[in-house]
């Protein structure tokens, strides 16, 4: 046995406050762990202003205010709101202005690349989700849903890059919300239709290639400097 | 050496951040002079890996930070506190601190013994459990210092840490400066020169992107002696002379 007098009572209570400040990670940042294998890209992930529980159930009321306009006229305004969501999120997932801690999270070892990218997949996953759920709530899932999906990937990196670019989320979401309202109301000017933006089969490549050399241009902002010569 | 810098050079567009300096510091406490845009936060956004240089050779830590494999090897040993330190209000002070640890990926084992640790040593125990928003600028600039220290850095950069700490948590900073310096190169940026004094063992004055000295705090002050430059300490009075004589 050890004397009373050689306890390191320092060094004890360091491991008393670990147990009794341990934070329990939840469901979801666990299950981000073990898929990313990476508990800082977990939490990272976890605490992205656009997949906070507020701004969820805000997408949530304005698709749901999509779907009720699409049964009650039946023009399809959940895939025309889609990727003006799903743009604003992405913009707002990551970045300076965002992250208070933004200028502390570009020394860490935890890429802010890959923090970038974990977070824009995650919140276009969610807000694709809840598109597809709000067009089959509107019973239109079958007809629109390549329609609406080309355009968010494509208006969803066009957030992103100015974003990127311009170290502003607002000037992305603008730039993003502002490019789908110019596609929707040249569609309609031309065809006469709301919803040619999103029925127009012709206009699928144009969006991918769109989205590609987005995502080109945010691969390149985020390139890793070559800081020696 | 943890910090090699050989004409190193940042710019900003067509302004000359950083120009030209060279630097060389091993385990202890460097204090980084200057006035008001004389550079310092630029050249520890550098040394930070946070912004890379325009030209010059860096070596920090031993390695390149210009590679990314050994850039990642660099910040898993470093600890930073910018100037303007964000926070997420809605977290506490352990949230914080351990969200650094994860990111700087101190090992998941060791995490939360790591966290206290650092807590208790910028002495924030009893607000252990308390959301940021609730605490003052004094308190949060100590909460930086702990995610800072979290991952127990071999390279600790520092910008204007003791702004907003009252004159107590400032001694019992300068002992924690002293401490960390045992071990580690802590490079410490500040307006205030007691705090030079009180805890560096060495100096580097910059003025306009350039270091234009370098020595211990009494080379700095023997600069001083038997001049007419202005300052009410002799240390101050050091720093006014060169600055003079730089600029003359």
């Amino acid at each position: 046995m050890s004397d009373a007098g050689d306890v390191d009572l320092d060094r004890v209570w360091v491991g008393v406050a670990a147990e009794v400040w341990r934070r329990r990670p939840g469901p979801v940042e666990r299950l981000a762990g073990r898929l990313l294998r990476s508990p800082g890209l977990a939490r990272a992930l976890v605490t992205t202003p656009s997949l906070l529980l507020g701004w969820v159930v805000a997408t949530g009321v304005v698709l749901l205010a999509g779907v009720l306009a699409t049964v009650e006229t039946g023009t399809p305004y959940v895939a025309l709101l889609a990727p003006a969501l799903a743009a604003a999120g992405i913009a707002y997932a990551y970045g300076p202005g965002i992250d208070p801690a933004w200028e502390l999270s570009c020394s860490v070892a935890v890429s802010d690349r890959l923090v970038l990218l974990v977070r824009a997949l995650a919140v276009f996953g969610l807000n694709a989700t809840l598109g597809v759920l709000a067009s089959a709530a509107s019973g239109a899932a079958a007809a629109v849903t390549f329609g609406w999906l080309l355009p968010m990937t494509a208006v969803c990196a066009l957030a992103l890059a100015v974003a990127t670019v311009a170290r502003s989320a607002n000037v992305g979401v603008a730039a993003g919300v502002a490019s789908w309202v110019i596609v929707i109301l040249v569609g309609q000017a031309s065809t006469g239709r709301i919803s040619a933006a999103v029925t127009t089969s012709v206009l699928w490549l144009p969006y991918l290639t769109f989205a590609c050399c987005c995502a080109a241009t945010v691969l390149y902002a985020t390139r890793i400097p070559r800081g020696t010569p | 050496m943890n910090v090699v810098t050989a004409d190193l050079t940042r710019r900003f567009g067509r302004t000359v951040a950083v120009a030209g300096v060279t630097l060389d510091a091993g385990p202890g406490v460097v204090g980084l002079l200057g006035p008001n845009g004389a550079g310092k936060t630029s050249l520890l956004r550098v040394l930070a890996t946070v912004i890379p240089p325009s030209s010059g050779r860096i070596r920090l830590l031993g390695q390149d930070p210009g590679s990314y494999r050994q850039r990642r090897q660099i910040r898993r040993r470093l600890g930073y506190v910018p100037q303007n330190l964000g926070f997420y209000p809605g977290f506490t002070v352990v949230e914080f601190v351990e969200y650094f640890a994860l990111l700087k990926e101190v090992p998941p084992a060791v995490v939360h013994r790591a966290v206290a640790s650092a807590v208790e040593r910028v002495d924030l125990g009893d607000k252990a459990k308390a959301k940021l928003r609730t605490l003052s600028g004094g308190m949060l600039r100590r909460v930086g210092i702990a995610q800072a220290i979290v991952n127990e850095p071999e390279l600790l950069l520092l910008d204007e840490p003791t702004a907003g700490l009252d004159p107590e948590q400032r001694v019992a900073f300068r002992a924690l400066l002293r401490d960390l310096g045992q071990r580690a190169t802590v490079i410490v940026s500040t307006h205030l020169v007691e705090d030079v004094g009180a805890a560096c063992g060495r100096v580097s004055l910059m003025d306009k992107g350039r270091i234009v000295f370098q020595g211990t705090p009494d080379e700095l002050t023997a600069r001083g002696e038997g001049t007419a430059a202005a300052g009410d300490a002799p240390l101050e009075r050091g720093y006014s002379a060169v600055l003079a004589a730089a600029r003359s």
